[in-house]
């Protein structure tokens, strides 16, 4: 094959993984509605309801107030586009994707950042008290949350020898080296599935399913948004869960995913991902069907707790490894 | 054979690591009741320890050991804790000497102290067990922290239980567990010291109409 046609491959793929994550991801947020309507022993609406929520949304007016400035129109292009860009940079079915040049693990955590910083101050834009609060509650998440998130990435960035994700699925799928290294690897895991439940606002942390003044930090932020601007950050929120699922799926457990560009492979690399991102949502489910939202002055408590099991297991590796 | 203990060892040290992530839970968990099921969960983490650690080495008195693990500390030392605080009605939150978030620093400084003591030695030991020791020693160290950060009784059994698995995987790391003998009279001792810490807390309950154990430092009339 010639170098023209490897890129074409390459263009392809790369534009198969954004359908795929595009169309997975609402699939995703209704499965975990569904989970907790079967716990609470409903029916739960349908499979395909927030399809056709984004569909509803997408063709309603948008109703912005005269006192907003550009920072409020343009924030749900940017919330898009950037979370997009990071799930393009995440393996998801193959484990080399073809943008890999273009960025590692963190610039998929400051790609999200930047989405997270927009929408804070997209909250504060309209004015409105609900915005300020969310942004400000948003703030303490976000900056609880980063240094978790990042330490974890490298505690398994360390046992792969690069920070690149490609890299590290890639030598983990193919247990290149002793890459897996359970005790660091789980403490990592389990920072991240903290991270995971508070950046993508889900029960301990924050309630998607509420409007309660008292208790909500992403539904606040985004109160004052309306048709397409809500689809898209909508859309946005669902690629953030999908793109954490993924992240822990793929870096702790990427078996299954494919390693080289055959289309056998890579169909059963979807499946697999979508069999291991079903399970975590469904973990999910349940999680916020057990467990109460925390008081807000708690919520440092667990992100603490992220903060420092990611940090014991980069000393892990470093002093019994080292 | 070798990718064999390859496995054997990484599964040990996985279910190590979990014990000391059920150390971490404990700590930052608020709810007395709570505590006691991490306890519990943390001593069945023990046990598939033990029972792994058994299987892989031929060693079958572990056996024996991991399932009193299970009887004694993942079932009835929990059921004797749940009913003192059933009878204290100390289920809500705990009272702390020292504040989550600074009291997982220190459980992390505690760790890193532990690992570093323990690096030395570990090229000595055995491989199947390379991580476990200081996990081990980390554990029994949160245990001791445990019993000094916290004021209610209640929490200070847990945390000299939380020492005494430190202990138990200390052991099963170090030397493939200890004779049986000796690990029955281990078991016996706990499971006395459990009803007698209980008794004790109900008598402290009687006396000072709390189990806040700060208040025995006090003189009264």
């Amino acid at each position: 094959m010639g170098p023209v046609s490897v890129m074409i491959e390459s263009a392809l793929i790369t534009v198969v993984q954004m359908v795929v994550a595009l169309t997975a991801s609402p699939f995703i947020v209704g499965l975990i509605r569904k989970v907790k309507a079967r716990l609470q022993c409903r029916q739960g609406p349908g499979w395909l309801q927030p399809y056709y929520d984004l569909a509803k949304l997408f063709r309603k007016d948008v109703v912005a107030s005269t006192h907003t400035s550009w920072i409020f129109t343009a924030t749900p292009y940017i919330l898009f586009a950037s979370t997009l860009t990071a799930v393009l940079l995440v393996p998801i079915f193959l484990s080399k994707v073809p943008l890999n040049f273009a960025g590692d693990a963190i610039t998929v955590v400051y790609l999200l950042a930047l989405g997270t910083f927009f929408l804070m101050l997209a909250g504060l834009d309209a004015g409105s008290a609900f915005g300020g609060m969310g942004s400000s509650r948003e703030a303490i998440v976000a900056s609880l949350t980063e240094p978790a998130m990042i330490l974890s990435i490298f505690a398994v960035g360390l046992t792969a020898g690069s920070t690149n994700l490609s890299t590290i699925v890639h030598k983990t799928a193919l247990l290149q080296g002793i890459v897996t290294d359970p005790p660091p690897h789980l403490m990592a895991l389990a920072a991240l599935f903290i991270v995971t439940l508070a950046e993508t606002g889900r029960v301990p942390v924050d309630n998607p399913a509420t409007h309660l003044e008292l208790t909500m930090i992403h539904e606040a932020m985004i109160l004052e948004y309306s048709g397409r601007y809500l689809a898209l950050i909508e859309w946005a929120s669902a690629l953030k869960l999908l793109l954490f699922l993924t992240l822990m799926s793929n870096i702790f457990a990427p078996w299954g995913i494919a390693t080289e560009r055959e289309p056998v492979w890579m169909i059963l690399g979807v499946g697999v991902w979508l069999i291991k991102i079903c399970g975590l949502a469904v973990l999910i489910g349940v999680i916020e069907s057990m467990f109460a939202k925390l008081r807000l002055f708690r919520v440092t408590d667990f992100l603490g707790l992220a903060f420092i099991l990611s940090l014991l297991a980069i000393i892990f590796f470093y002093i019994l490894r080292g | 054979m070798a990718i064999h203990t390859d496995m054997g060892s990484q599964l040990v040290n996985l279910c190590s690591a979990l014990l000391l992530l059920t150390c971490f839970a404990i700590i930052a968990q608020r709810r007395l009741s709570a505590c006691v099921d991490l306890f519990a969960l943390q001593s069945v983490f023990l046990a598939v320890t033990a029972a792994l650690v058994a299987f892989l080495t031929g060693a079958y008195h572990i056996y024996i050991a991991a399932g009193l693990t299970v009887v004694i500390k993942a079932i009835v030392l929990p059921r004797i804790l749940k009913a003192v605080i059933e009878r204290l009605n100390v289920k809500r939150e705990l009272e702390l000497n020292i504040n989550i978030p600074s009291s997982l620093l220190v459980c992390g400084a505690l760790v890193i102290l532990a690992f570093y003591i323990t690096q030395p030695i570990i090229s000595l030991g055995f491989l199947l067990t390379q991580d476990s020791l200081a996990i081990a020693l980390a554990i029994v160290l949160i245990g001791f922290f445990i019993m000094i950060a916290r004021k209610k009784a209640v929490t200070q059994v847990i945390g000299f239980l939380v020492i005494e698995n430190g202990l138990f995987l200390g052991a099963t790391a170090a030397a493939y567990g200890m004779p049986l003998i000796v690990e029955l009279g281990v078991f016996f001792d706990i499971l006395v010291a459990g009803l007698i810490i209980g008794v004790y807390t109900h008598r402290l309950q009687d006396t000072f109409d709390s189990v806040d154990t700060s208040k025995l430092t006090g003189l009264k009339e």
